[in-house]
Formats: C-alpha cells, sequence, structure tokens
C-alpha cells in the first residue's frame, strides 16, 4: 500500500463534511483506517478543534496510524485528539466523578479516592479469597493451574460487564450450555460465588477491577447528566475504528452518545471479531450501518494479490465443506508453499535461512516479513531469536518476552533486596548471589562470581561480607582488586540503604538501580534492555503497593515480602503490553501468535506459518470455567452448547483467521508441517487437512510443483 | 511387496463389520493390519477428511505400522501420512481431550505429568500419610516383627505401601471413580478399612497436586477421554465419522477403560477388527487388562472370527514345545482354574513355499535344564553356554531372558565380567542418554564453575569415542591431565588473550583438531557461563545448540528444556544442581524418557547381531531371536496355584502374608460395582483369588518367552534366594514330554 496516496473512494471519506456520520465496513487491507486518519486530519484543516476529536479503539495498539499522525512535528498546535478505548474512558470519568457514585454504588468508603486494579492485583485480592475454598475442596472437577482459575473468574465478572448481565447470572447461564456431565456443572455455581465474594470486597475497599469499572460507568456515570453532559460536550466529534473487536457494551454507550456528536466515522472490518473471547461482538457492532445516515463499503484489497485470492477461496471451502468441487487456478501455487520437516529444530532453521536469503539477498525489509505460529513458547522465542541472532537478524515480538521472574536482571535485583534486609528472612542461595554478581558487577565473569560467592556469602545469615575480610591475599587477587572494589560499594551501598525496612519496595528499588547499578562500574550502565526490565519491576511494584489498602494490610515489610513471594510464584509477571512494547522495531521480523499479529493489524510481504498440522489453529482458547460464546448477546439463553457448536465456532474462527492472515499478506506464504511438534507428538489439525485438500485438486496437473 | 499366507489373504478380504483375529505368534499380525488398512484407505472406501484408526499397545508399534502403511500407500502413488492415524491408547486418549478439553474439566494448556514426577507425589503422599498414622503398620505387619528396630523391614513397607497406592490409584482410575465419590460410597456403607482409607486419602492427595500442576496423568488422560466421549453425542458422533474404521493390535491386552473407549467410537454399526493373541496376555495383574475381553468379542453374535496361526518364525521343535505347552495346560493342568489360561489355535508352521518359511530344525533345538542350582551358579553357567556359541555364530542374534529387571542386571553383570558384549532394552536408548548425559554434567559444570574436575568432565565427556580425536588419543588424554592440574579457571576461561590457555595449560602444540575443539570448547563454556542466568529451558537450548547438530538431539534438547521449565514451574526454587539431578534419572535411566532417535522408535534384534541382549520377558514381547535363555523357571516367578508356591505380592513381613494389594483392590473392585458382600469380604480371599490369577498369567509369561526363539531355546531354573524354589510345574511338564518324544525318537 503506498502511504502517500488516497484512492479516489478513500479520498471520499477523507473529505467526508464536517458534520456527517458515516459507517464505513469492508474486509481487512482495503485501506479504511488509513482513509480515517485522513478523515481526522481533514477534520482539523477545517477548524475543529482537535481536542474535541474523539479516536476510540478497543485496543490502544490499534490506535498507532492516529498516533503516528499525531507525532509528526506539523501536526496542529494545541491540544490533541483524545485517544481512547472504552475502559480508558471509564476509568478517566470514575476518576473524575467518584464522589458522583461511590455512595451511590454502595463503596465502602466514598469519602476516599478509588483504587483501580489491575488484572495482576485482581488476581491478587481474588487468590486471597480463593486459596480457603480451594483447600476445603472447591473446582475439584477441573485441572487448572490457580493462577489461570484466577483469571477465569475474573474473566467472567468481565463478561457480565461487557456484554450487559448481572453478575449473579453468570452460573445459571453457564449450566445451561452445559453439555457435558451435569456433576460437572458445580463448579459454575463455584465460580460466580468467588465472583460474588470478590466483588463484595471491591466495593468494600473501593477496589475497582475492569468489570466494576466499566459497569458503574456504563449504568451509573453515563447516565448522570452531569458525566453525560461533560463527555458531550468535550468530545464532538468520533472516529470510532474496528467497532468489530470491542463489546456490546461500548456499542450500547456510543449508539446513545451518537445523537450528540457533530460528526462520526464508525469503521468495521468484515471477517473481524478476533477478540471474541474477549467479548468481541462484530454482530452487535453492525448495528451502526442503522444509526449513521451514509454507509460506505471499500471492496478493493490495497494489499493481496489475484493469486492470494484464490488461497483464500480455497481455503475457506476446504475448511468448510472439507473438498473443493470447483478447480483450482495453478496460479494459487504463486501464493504458497509447503515445506515438511520431522523436528521442529529443522523448520527454524530453515525458516531462518529463508528469511535471510529474503533479507541479503532478495531486498526484502526485514519489518515485512513476519512468522505466525498458533502459541509462542517462551523456548520457541528463545531459540527462533538465537537462531536470528546468529544470523545476523533482529527480531520482535508482541509482549514481554519474560514474566517477571524469568528476567535476569530482575532476579539480580531482587536478590539484592533480600541481601538489604535479612530480617525478612528471605535468604537469598549461593546460585542466586553468584549470578547477580555476575550480572550486575562490571568485568565480574561468573568463575569470579562464584569466588565471591564461596568466600563473601555467609549463607547461614545470608549477609555479604566485606572484600577486606578476605584474609587469603591470593583469593583477594583472583577476585581482582577491580572487582573486590566494586562489589565493596555495593555492599555498602545496601547496607547503608538498608537501615528502614519500612521503605516503599518500588522505591528503594529505584534508588538501587539510580544510585548504583547505573553507574559506571555496574553492568546495567548505559544498559537499555536491563533499565528497561528493572522499570517494568518498578512499575509492578509501585502498581501492587498503591492498590493495597494502607489502612488495613499489613505493614510495608510484610508487603514488600508479599510482594517478592507473589513474583516469584509467578503470580505477579507484568506481562502486559506497555506502549513502547507495542510498537514494533523497524529492522526487525516479527515473531508472533496468529491471534495477537491480527489484532495488531500490519500486513506484511511475506508470512511464514510454523506447524500448520498444530490443532492449535483450530481450538479455541479453552477456559473450563467460563464461556465466550455462551456469555455472549448473541446465545439464547437456555440452550445447550453441543459439540454442533463448538464445531461451527472452530471453523468460523479458523476461517476468520486465514481471512485475516491472507488479507495481510502482499506476496508469499510459507508453510511449514513437521512431524512431530514441540512435546514431541504427531499433530494433525484441520489447516493441514484444509491444505491437503487444495494439494490433492491441484495433485494432477501440468506444473504444479507443490505436490 | 506383501505377498499374504492365505489365512493372512482370508483377513483382507475384510470390508466392513466387526471381524476378530485370533493370531499365534509370528502370524504376521502387524503386516498383515497394515496391509489391511493400506487396502481400506487405497480402495477410496474412505473420504478426505476421515482416517483409518489404528490402536496398539506401545509406542513402538506405532512407528512400525506407521512405517509400514506409509510404504503401502507410497506403493499405490498416493500421499503417505495422510488417511490414517496410528495411536496407542494414550495417544488416541490424548487426541481425544485435546480437541475438547472442556467437556474433561480441563484447560487447553493441560500438562501431562511425566511417570516419575507422578511416583514422587505418590510416594510423598503416602510418606505423609504413614508419618501422621504410625498405627497404620500395626495392624497389618506380622506382630513378631519390630519395625522400630528393623530399618530395612521398615523400608519395605514404606515402598510397598507407595507401590500399593500407585496401583490403586491408576486403577481406581481406569475404573473411573474419583476419591470423592469413593468416600461417599465409603461412608454410605460404614466401610472401616485402614488400609483402604489411607489409599484413599493418598488419592485425594495426589489429585490435588495434579490440580494444582494444571496436570493430569496417564490414567487420567485415558479416563477423560472416555467421560468426554460419554458426555457429548455429537462430539462422538463426528469422531465416528472421522474414523468409520478402527483395526486394533493387541487386542488381548485391551483393558476395560480401553474396550469402553473402542466401543463407543466404533458405536453400534462400526467397523472394528481386533486382533490379538489371548495365550500373550502379560499385563493383566493388578490392572483391568484382560483377555476375557478379546475372547468375549470373538464369540459376539455379528463378529467374524478368523485364525492367524500359520507362523514361520521358530522351528518345529520349538512350535512343538509351545503348543505342548499351550495342550498340558488346558488337558492336564493339576488346578483346574488354570485349564483356561491358554487357549487354541495351536501355532501352525507356515505352508510349503511360503516367502517366509520356518527355520530349520535340529534335535537340540530345545534344552531344558533339569539340575537343581542356585541363582549365580545358573547365571554362570548360561554366561558359559554363551560364551562357547557365540564366537562360531557372530551372524545369529541371540537374548537372555528373566522374569525381573534385578535378575537381569545380575546377568549383565556377569556377561560384562566374562568380556561379552551386550545390548540393554532401557527406559532411555543409548542416544537419548548420551545427550542428557552431557547436558546434565554441563548443568553441574554450572553450578559449581570453579571446580576444574567438573569442567574436565564435560570436555571427557564431549571427546569420549569421538572418530575425529582417534589418531590422538595420547594428546587427549595428556591435556586432559593439564587440564585437572589448573587451579585457576577464571585464567583459563578469561585469558586476556586468545591463546592465553596455551600458556596456562604449558602444552606443546596440539594437533590442530585437538588444538580446534579445545578452543571451541572454552568459548562455548564462556558462553554458557553468561548463559547461565537465563530460565532453565532457554539456557538449555542455549548448550544444546553449542553441542549438537543433528535433528534428533537438537528436537530431544527441546523436548528436555520443556521437561525442565515444568520442573521449574511447579519448584519454583529450583537451582542448577536440582534440574541437573532431573536429567540425571533419565541419563542413569531411572526414569523413562522417550527420545527421538530410531532406537526409541522401535527396538531391532537384527541390529544386534553377534552380541547378547539382557532383557526381561515382558519386554521381550513382539521380538525374537535366533536363540533365547529362559532363566528362573521356578515356581516363585511362575508358581501355578500348588502348596508349596511361594508368591511375590504375599510380603513376609505382613501379618497373615496376606497380598495387601489383592485385598485392597479386590475391595475398590466391590466398591465401584457396588457388590457389598464384596466389601466385606473375609481377609485372605482376595489373595487366594490374586494366586490363581497371577499363576495363569505366568503360564503365558512362559509361553511368550518360549515363543520368541527361532532356531534354539534354553530353558533354566534356580532355587531361589532362600534356596527352597523349585522348578516350575509347567516346566518340569514340558520337560517330562520332551524326554518321552526324545525316547521315542
Amino acid at each position: 500500500m503506498t502511504e502517500s496516496k488516497l484512492t479516489s473512494i478513500q479520498q471520499q471519506i477523507a473529505d467526508l463534511p464536517v458534520q456527517s456520520r458515516v459507517f464505513l465496513h469492508g474486509p481487512a487491507g482495503c485501506g479504511k483506517t488509513f482513509a480515517a486518519v485522513h478523515h481526522m486530519q481533514a477534520l482539523i484543516k477545517a477548524g475543529v478543534p482537535s481536542d474535541s476529536i474523539l479516536i476510540l479503539v478497543p485496543q490502544r495498539t490499534l490506535a498507532e496510524p492516529f498516533k503516528k499522525i499525531i507525532r509528526t512535528p506539523n501536526f496542529t498546535s494545541g491540544g490533541e485528539p483524545a485517544i481512547l478505548t472504552i475502559g480508558g474512558l471509564a476509568q478517566r470519568m470514575l476518576t473524575l466523578f467518584w464522589p458522583l457514585v461511590a455512595k451511590e454504588k454502595g463503596f465502602g468508603a466514598p469519602d476516599k479516592p478509588p483504587r483501580f486494579l489491575t488484572l495482576e492485583t485482581a488476581q491478587y485480592y481474588l487468590s486471597n479469597l480463593v486459596e480457603p475454598l480451594l483447600q476445603i475442596g472447591y473446582f475439584e472437577s477441573v485441572t487448572v493451574d490457580p493462577n489461570r482459575l484466577y483469571s477465569q473468574i475474573l474473566d467472567n465478572l468481565n463478561k457480565s460487564a461487557v456484554v450487559g448481565f448481572s453478575p449473579e447470572e453468570i452460573s445459571t447461564r453457564l449450566i445451561q450450555a452445559w453439555a457435558g456431565k451435569p456433576s460437572q456443572a458445580i463448579i459454575y455455581d463455584q465460580a460466580q460465588e468467588c465472583a460474588l465474594r470478590f466483588r463484595q470486597l471491591c466495593l468494600q475497599q473501593n477496589l475497582l477491577d475492569f468489570s466494576l469499572q466499566l459497569s458503574v460507568f456504563a449504568n451509573h456515570l453515563w447516565p448522570s447528566l452531569l458525566c453525560r453532559q461533560y463527555l458531550t460536550s468535550t468530545y464532538r466529534h468520533l472516529i470510532y475504528d474496528n467497532t468489530e473487536e470491542d463489546y456490546p457494551v461500548a456499542h450500547d454507550l456510543i449508539e446513545s452518545w451518537m445523537p450528540d456528536f457533530e460528526s462520526a466515522l464508525i469503521i468495521k472490518d468484515e471477517q473481524g471479531g478476533f477478540r471474541s473471547f474477549m467479548g468481541a461482538d462484530p454482530i452487535s457492532a453492525s448495528r451502526f450501518s442503522k444509526a449513521c445516515e451514509k454507509t460506505i463499503k471499500f471492496t478493493e484489497s490495497m494489499i493481496k494479490t489475484p493469486e492470494l485470492e484464490h488461497l483464500e477461496t480455497a481455503l475457506t471451502t476446504s475448511l468448510t465443506y472439507h473438498k473443493i468441487e470447483s478447480e483450482i487456478p495453478i496460479e494459487i501455487q504463486n501464493a504458497f508453499s509447503i515445506h515438511t520437516f520431522r523436528f521442529y529444530p529443522q523448520g527454524l532453521d530453515w525458516i531462518t535461512d529463508q528469511v535471510k536469503d529474503l533479507v541479503d539477498n532478495q531486498g526484502v525489509r526485514p519489518e515485512e516479513i513476519v512468522v505466525l505460529t498458533p502459541f509462542l513458547s517462551d523456548s520457541l522465542r528463545h531459540s527462533i531469536n538465537a537462531r536470528f541472532t546468529n544470523a545476523g537478524l533482529s527480531l520482535s515480538t508482541f509482549r514481554p518476552s519474560r514474566g517477571l521472574r524469568d528476567e535476569p536482571a530482575i532476579n539480580a535485583v531482587l536478590t539484592l533486596v533480600k541481601l538489604a534486609f535479612p530480617t525478612w528472612n528471605l535468604k537469598p542461595v549461593k546460585d542466586e548471589i553468584r549470578i547477580a554478581m555476575l550480572l550486575l558487577i562490571e568485568d565480574c565473569d561468573y568463575i569470579r562470581a562464584d569466588l565471591i560467592t564461596q568466600v563473601l556469602f555467609g549463607q547461614a545469615n545470608g549477609i555479604l561480607r566485606s572484600f577486606d575480610s578476605v584474609k587469603n591475599k591470593e583469593m583477594q587477587q583472583r577476585i581482582s582488586f577491580l572487582v573486590g572494589e566494586r562489589f565493596e560499594r555495593l555492599r555498602l551501598w545496601l547496607e547503608e540503604n538498608a537501615i528502614d525496612d519500612s521503605l516503599e519496595l518500588d522505591i528503594f528499588i529505584s534508588r538501587l538501580f539510580g544510585e548504583l547499578l547505573s553507574q559506571p562500574g555496574y553492568k546495567f550502565h548505559q544498559n537499555f534492555d536491563s533499565a528497561a526490565a528493572v522499570n517494568r519491576l518498578v512499575e509492578s511494584a509501585r502498581k501492587f503497593r498503591q492498590v493495597m489498602n494502607i489502612e488495613t494490610s499489613p505493614k510495608t515489610p510484610d508487603l514488600n515480602k508479599e510482594y517478592i513471594r507473589l513474583v516469584e510464584t509467578g503470580i505477579l509477571s507484568a506481562q502486559y503490553m506497555s506502549d513502547w512494547e507495542s510498537k514494533t522495531r523497524s529492522g526487525s521480523v516479527l515473531v508472533s501468535p496468529a491471534f495477537s499479529y491480527l489484532m495488531n493489524n500490519r500486513p506484511v510481504r511475506f508470512q511464514f506459518w510454523l506447524d500448520i498440522g498444530s490443532q492449535g489453529w483450530w481450538t479455541r482458547l479453552d477456559q473450563p470455567l467460563t464461556h465466550p460464546y455462551v456469555l455472549n448477546r448473541n446465545w439464547q439463553n437456555g440452550k445447550l452448547w453441543s459439540d454442533m457448536h463448538e464445531n461451527a465456532a472452530n471453523q468460523q474462527s479458523l476461517i476468520r483467521i486465514m481471512d485475516g492472515l491472507i488479507r495481510r499478506c502482499s506476496e508469499h506464504i510459507f508453510m511449514c508441517t513437521l512431524g512431530v511438534n514441540e512435546q514431541g507428538n504427531e499433530e494433525r489439525g484441520a489447516l493441514i487437512m484444509a491444505v491437503q485438500t487444495i494439494l490433492r485438486k491441484l495433485q494432477n496437473k501440468p506444473g504444479v510443483k507443490h505436490v | 511387496m506383501f505377498k499374504p499366507r492365505p489365512m493372512q489373504a482370508e483377513i483382507l478380504k475384510y470390508q466392513n463389520g466387526k471381524m476378530g483375529v485370533a493370531a499365534v505368534p509370528g502370524s504376521g499380525k502387524t503386516a498383515t493390519l497394515s496391509a489391511l488398512a493400506a487396502q481400506l484407505i487405497t480402495q477410496g472406501t474412505i473420504y478426505d477428511d476421515q482416517e483409518i484408526l489404528i490402536v496398539t499397545l506401545v509406542n513402538s508399534a506405532v512407528d512400525n505400522f506407521s512405517t509400514r502403511i506409509a510404504s503401502f500407500v507410497r506403493e499405490a502413488g498416493l500421499l503417505e501420512n495422510m488417511g490414517y492415524r496410528v495411536r496407542t491408547l494414550h495417544g488416541l486418549a490424548h487426541d481425544i481431550v485435546r480437541e475438547r478439553p472442556d467437556l474433561a474439566g480441563l484447560s487447553e494448556q493441560f500438562s501431562i505429568l511425566d511417570e516419575n514426577e507422578s511416583s514422587r507425589m505418590i510416594e510423598a503422599a503416602a510418606a505423609a500419610y504413614l508419618r501422621e498414622h504410625p498405627e497404620l503398620a500395626e495392624q497389618y505387619i506380622d506382630p513378631s516383627i519390630d519395625l522400630h528396630n528393623e530399618p530395612k523391614t521398615h523400608k519395605n513397607w514404606n515402598e510397598s505401601i507407595t507401590s500399593i497406592c500407585a496401583n490403586f490409584i491408576s486403577q481406581a482410575k481406569d475404573l473411573q471413580i474419583e476419591p470423592a465419590e469413593l468416600r461417599e460410597k465409603i461412608e454410605k456403607h460404614h466401610l472401616s478399612d485402614p488400609l483402604l482409607e489411607m489409599a484413599v486419602q493418598v488419592y485425594f492427595e495426589y489429585q490435588r497436586g495434579l490440580r494444582y500442576r494444571g496436570s493430569v496423568d496417564f490414567s487420567d488422560l485415558v479416563r477423560l477421554a472416555h467421560r468426554v466421549l460419554s458426555s457429548d453425542r455429537e462430539f462422538l458422533e463426528r469422531l465416528r465419522y472421522r474414523w468409520p474404521y478402527i483395526l486394533e493390535d493387541e487386542a488381548q491386552d485391551s483393558s476395560l477403560v480401553q474396550e469402553r473407549i473402542l466401543r463407543l467410537l466404533v458405536g453400534p454399526d462400526g467397523n472394528w477388527v481386533r486382533v490379538g493373541d489371548t495365550n500373550q496376555a502379560i499385563y493383566e495383574t493388578f490392572t483391568t487388562a484382560s483377555p476375557t475381553f478379546l475372547r468375549d468379542f470373538l464369540r459376539e453374535p455379528g463378529v467374524v472370527a478368523k485364525d492367524l496361526a500359520n507362523s514361520g518364525r521358530s522351528n518345529k521343535s520349538i512350535i512343538r514345545l509351545a503348543n505342548d505347552l499351550n495342550k498340558w495346560t488346558r488337558d492336564a493342568h493339576p488346578v483346574e482354574d488354570l485349564r483356561s489360561s491358554l487357549s487354541l489355535p495351536y501355532i501352525i508352521p507356515a505352508p510349503p513355499g511360503d516367502p517366509q518359511p520356518n527355520p530349520p530344525d535340529h534335535p537340540q533345538s530345545v534344552y531344558i535344564m533339569k539340575n537343581a542350582v542356585n541363582s549365580e551358579e545358573e547365571i554362570k553357567k548360561v554366561v558359559e553356554s554363551i560364551r562357547n556359541w557365540l564366537p562360531a555364530h557372530q551372524d545369529k542374534t541371540v537374548a537372555v531372558l528373566c522374569p525381573i529387571g534385578f535378575h537381569a542386571e545380575k546377568v549383565v553383570e556377569a556377561l560384562e565380567f566374562a568380556g561379552i558384549e551386550i545390548v540393554e532394552m532401557l527406559k532411555s536408548t543409548q542416544s537419548t542418554r548420551r545427550v542428557t548425559r552431557i547436558l546434565e554434567k554441563v548443568l553441574v559444570c554450572l553450578s559449581d564453575p570453579s571446580a576444574v574436575n567438573k569442567l574436565a568432565a564435560v570436555f571427557q565427556l564431549l571427546t569420549h569415542d569421538n572418530p575425529d580425536l582417534e589418531t590422538c588419543k595420547s594428546d587427549v588424554s595428556n591435556l586432559f591431565n593439564q587440564l585437572k592440574k589448573v587451579r585457576e579457571l577464571e585464567v583459563l576461561l578469561y585469558a586476556d588473550t586468545p591463546n592465553g590457555w596455551r600458556k596456562t595449560l604449558q602444552l606443546e602444540a596440539l594437533p590442530p583438531v585437538l588444538d580446534r575443539k579445545f578452543s571451541k570448547f572454552l568459548v562455548d563454556m564462556v558462553r554458557w557461563q553468561n548463559a547461565a542466568p537465563l530460565p532453565i529451558d532457554q539456557l538449555l537450548l542455549t548448550v544444546g545448540r553449542d553441542l549438537f547438530t543433528s535433528p534428533q538431539d537438537l528436537a530431544l534438547t527441546h523436548k528436555l528444556a520443556l521437561l525442565l521449565e515444568f520442573s521449574a514451574r511447579n519448584h519454583p526454587e529450583y537451582q542448577l544442581p536440582q534440574f541437573a539431578i532431573d536429567l540425571a534419572e533419565i541419563a542413569s535411566n531411572e526414569r523413562k524418557f522417550a527420545g527421538f532417535s530410531e532406537d526409541d522408535t522401535g527396538f531391532n534384534p537384527e541390529a544386534h547381531k553377534g552380541k547378547v541382549l539382557v532383557s526381561t520377558f515382558h519386554k521381550a514381547k513382539g521380538l525374537e531371536w535366533d536363540r533365547v535363555y529362559l532363566l528362573s523357571v521356578n515356581n516363585y516367578d511362575f508358581p501355578s496355584a500348588q502348596e508349596f508356591d511361594n508368591y511375590k505380592g504375599e510380603k513376609w513381613f505382613i501379618a497373615n502374608h496376606l497380598n495387601l494389594e489383592a485385598e485392597l483392590l479386590s475391595k475398590l473392585k466391590a466398591i465401584v460395582n457396588d457388590d457389598i458382600p464384596g466389601m466385606f469380604m473375609e481377609p485372605g480371599y482376595a489373595t487366594r483369588e490374586a494366586r490363581i490369577e497371577y499363576s495363569s498369567e505366568r503360564l503365558r509369561l512362559l509361553y511368550v518367552g518360549i515363543t520368541r526363539a527361532r532356531e534354539s531355546l534354553i530353558i533354566t531354573w534356580n532355587t531361589g534366594r532362600r534356596k527352597e524354589a523349585r522348578m516350575a510345574l509347567p516346566l518340569e511338564a514340558l520337560h517330562a514330554i520332551l524326554e518321552e518324544k526324545n525316547a521315542a525318537a
């Protein structure tokens, strides 16, 4: 797609009159967002104040094309258009109008400010409620690790908020649809009980998780005159992109807000709705075609070739009917190729070579390539990264590569914290000290780090001894005086600054980083990756501290200890995506789970599909305590969710994913099949079967290369 | 090209419906079943989105079937690997559950607990229970024994309890009963049985541990697959459409739940071919597997029953011996209940002109040792016999089969001592163990980086048997010795100049190949040390990439990395030494782990000519050798429900010599079936029943042992640990028959 020129139909959108309401729809890759960005610019050019424009998206990363323009130096001076999600808007309004709803909604301390929970802190509170119940036998018929159990209970609450039903109805809806053994349905009652207990706790302690934020905003604030007046007078123009990825309550709100906007451009991707497990509802989004005066449809793909068009048709037909009756044009083979490997590493080697060839010999920019897989485990990401690094290629993903506890820099910092406060009784072990020394002290290699651990660390009391206390001069020389001096500075800093153990952890770590670890002589000095990791830790610790109720919670040292325990057990992992991480680095090849790739809407020239035999392309994210299709407005309450529904939903989802991927590719798709998957199992999912049907159809045609 | 024998051709006429095939050892059932699968695919019997489902017993058979079918399909000019699916029961269960985890109460990312971790959990739960209930021992231990003063017996008691719990849990799962339901029934019937209470509590704790890990074990997988199939009719119908034909191999070892799962998948009018040999059913003790399922199937109305009775495997003398055992058991066994242990058909030699004719017969094909000797002497005689025979028969295959692994280990020691080359069939294969051992040693080295001996151990392992270094062995040894003298490893690894290590080691110029290898090793080691802070899976992958090049080894490293990552999740406190222990267990064969080398996917005796394979009878199933030694065929390992027999399950330290496991499992079955008299059966009844069951299975085990031999068979026995054991009754009978025939000849 050329960025500079608009097609005539795009121009039509850009030039919409200032007071117009248009519903724009069409398949992905037709340039709808591009046209909307130009529309935003045109509005401003026409004299509309920038800050009266509301750009609404279901997920912040989807606003990137708008942000890119807003960030340019010659963008209009003065205010900026507001880029928000409905969730973000809800939080903003709650902060602003808290006194208005705090009492009415029955919050325990209406005179105190609200405390917004992140997913992780919500999980923390919930885990405290659920753990005792697990001990007495709750959820016995399901096998899910506790962290996922908590996230599903929260998910049920979120579904009730985004779909718009009472949390009290959760279990009834799920039980009515349950087709399995009746005895298993008890888990839904238990899940609801936990959800309601959690809701009660939130109300008592002014805690607002996402579901409560949204439902208080939608049911109490938005209907209030004051809030509504504020919103309708602040935002006069609306651009609402990717409505198909948003949930019905968001659509309800905007629908009722519509009459107050001077202009509205509402955009919907056909075949979208990838976030269905988070409540995305493309059917609900279709309502805007009626709410707008004009509907415009884009049909021409700006990206894909006729060959890719054939592939899309063939795959969709094959997935739907398990056979292809009509002829397949032989040119289809320009769109894709199949590459078979017995083992995972062979596939990864081949992809690396192929990507290198594209970049080095065929002039393809790395950001024009994506490697897609149904799941992206840390091990797989690491394996690809190692190969790419060896080949001189750079890689990026759509999420922090590791959870907090898997980040070496973070572990090293936490080891120092444990050393600093021996009274917390979180004694580090030798391995942790050795690694901390290696990672933190400049010029300290692994063996010297080991020597320091052996002679300067007392495992029994968990403290470091002075470098000067080493009587054996030979040992001092082996460690080296340079490293010894740095070690001593570190030890003294810890000794001097750890006097007050009631200091907040995030503040302590910030100081440790700023005053010591980022200074010359330590390896975090000018190391941006480590700085980013420590920043994640500080931010996570700060958020944790902020939501803890100072009056009812334990004292700070206990809070700090609890925080470290939560990081080490993986309950707190801070794997959410921050803004800077959502932008893939230029000059790097993207490696991503297919779903995240689709949600970030970034067309490329070449796609690699790793392991097309995997069931992961087909089966939905299964969460035994919740159900994305049942807790949904399009589901008729009381109906049974049978295998037919399951099968049809999976099929639709796979078709949608295939359509989405192919529409985001402009040249060629390399499909890799593997004899055995990462775990060593053979898999033959629906995607490979569908591809096989295409191959069989092509089998006897002259000039076919694949088979 | 497969040329079927007449009896095999009969099987290949199958088009649809239900068919049962009673096959004898060596009748070519894998080849026939594979040909049948290929025939159904190539004849266009199934649609593009359908598959022939082949269910077999063990992983090695999966690959064997896949390879054969692929070759048949290829011959027919079609795409291989499509149109069929070969699975073990566990593999099939995994496929089913993976497709609808919601119906099984699982999240889509459930993991399957490895056997070792599962055993550890049961052991911990049982130990905790025993600690809290010391009185349990008093109720079952012989009053003359004071456990406090007999630590060895105490240990035995604890181990027995763990093993009883493991079998109880596995069988409860097979019977599809959960701990809560069990408890409910026990309370309802006011059953008071301390052993049962203990087992249920351990089961309860174990399941809780699994849930906490988000894991299932292998038995759960099968149980849940059945639950999934029986709870959603539409899903079942979808699978019935996908697998319109089910071919089942080794059907004699079908368990209750396998029977139920396959019956559900086949449906009332489905197509099902079951092939098996009820005489080779050797997995029945304390499981729900039973040859009855196949026997009953063969008699079911609507089932076409066929025989595959021709076998070209053994010579006539050996076939005769196997048939004699069959006949004697059915007609003359002194215990009436044991006469049904073996059944017809007899083995019939291959017809004339067969492409796989029987080996030539000779008078000394079968030898049964009559004299009583102790175990050491028995082994000595066998080793002597092999030593005499082997040099002249380097192109032949030979196996020594023992009833238990411990005995097999003694044989291995004796053969090694005698300088005879041996082959082992173990839980993991040599190449898997080699890769795992190297990775383990690297982790050990990284956990104690200043220790030069650990660094040297890694280098030694890497250079061991390296063909590139064949010509400079003395240099390697010299380098190794110098390396061990280094005191300051930091100077060696982190030298200021790239060639600093040469100065540190004070070595003359090394041969270029060794110089290169050692330089690379040092560079690699530095990289691994810098990678030590990474999560364990990523560290392992980093090391693996530097060390291995073959796709199998890299794939194995990946699998090991995932295994350790799983350990790390379950044990956040684990550091490098604990991960190294995990690997050491695989490397030293204490832990079952399937790798990807050809050895892992099936053992081929033909690849080990001139060497001696030592194994158990059980592991030898499905395999054949030119010469076979069967050891320890006495009345302890092969009892016959006689007054003078002793039984493994009846521990000497248990009061009244009860078989606690049998007593407990019998009660479990009674509870599941709501069989009230069974629940309150007097102690000892189940023990007696178990004797019959065990003796019956041992008769079949002997039959399996005999039918492993192609050209010669030597059967020996010993007087056991207490020097009281005697020749097994069936062996005595066979000896008498043989003498009689020899005399007549």
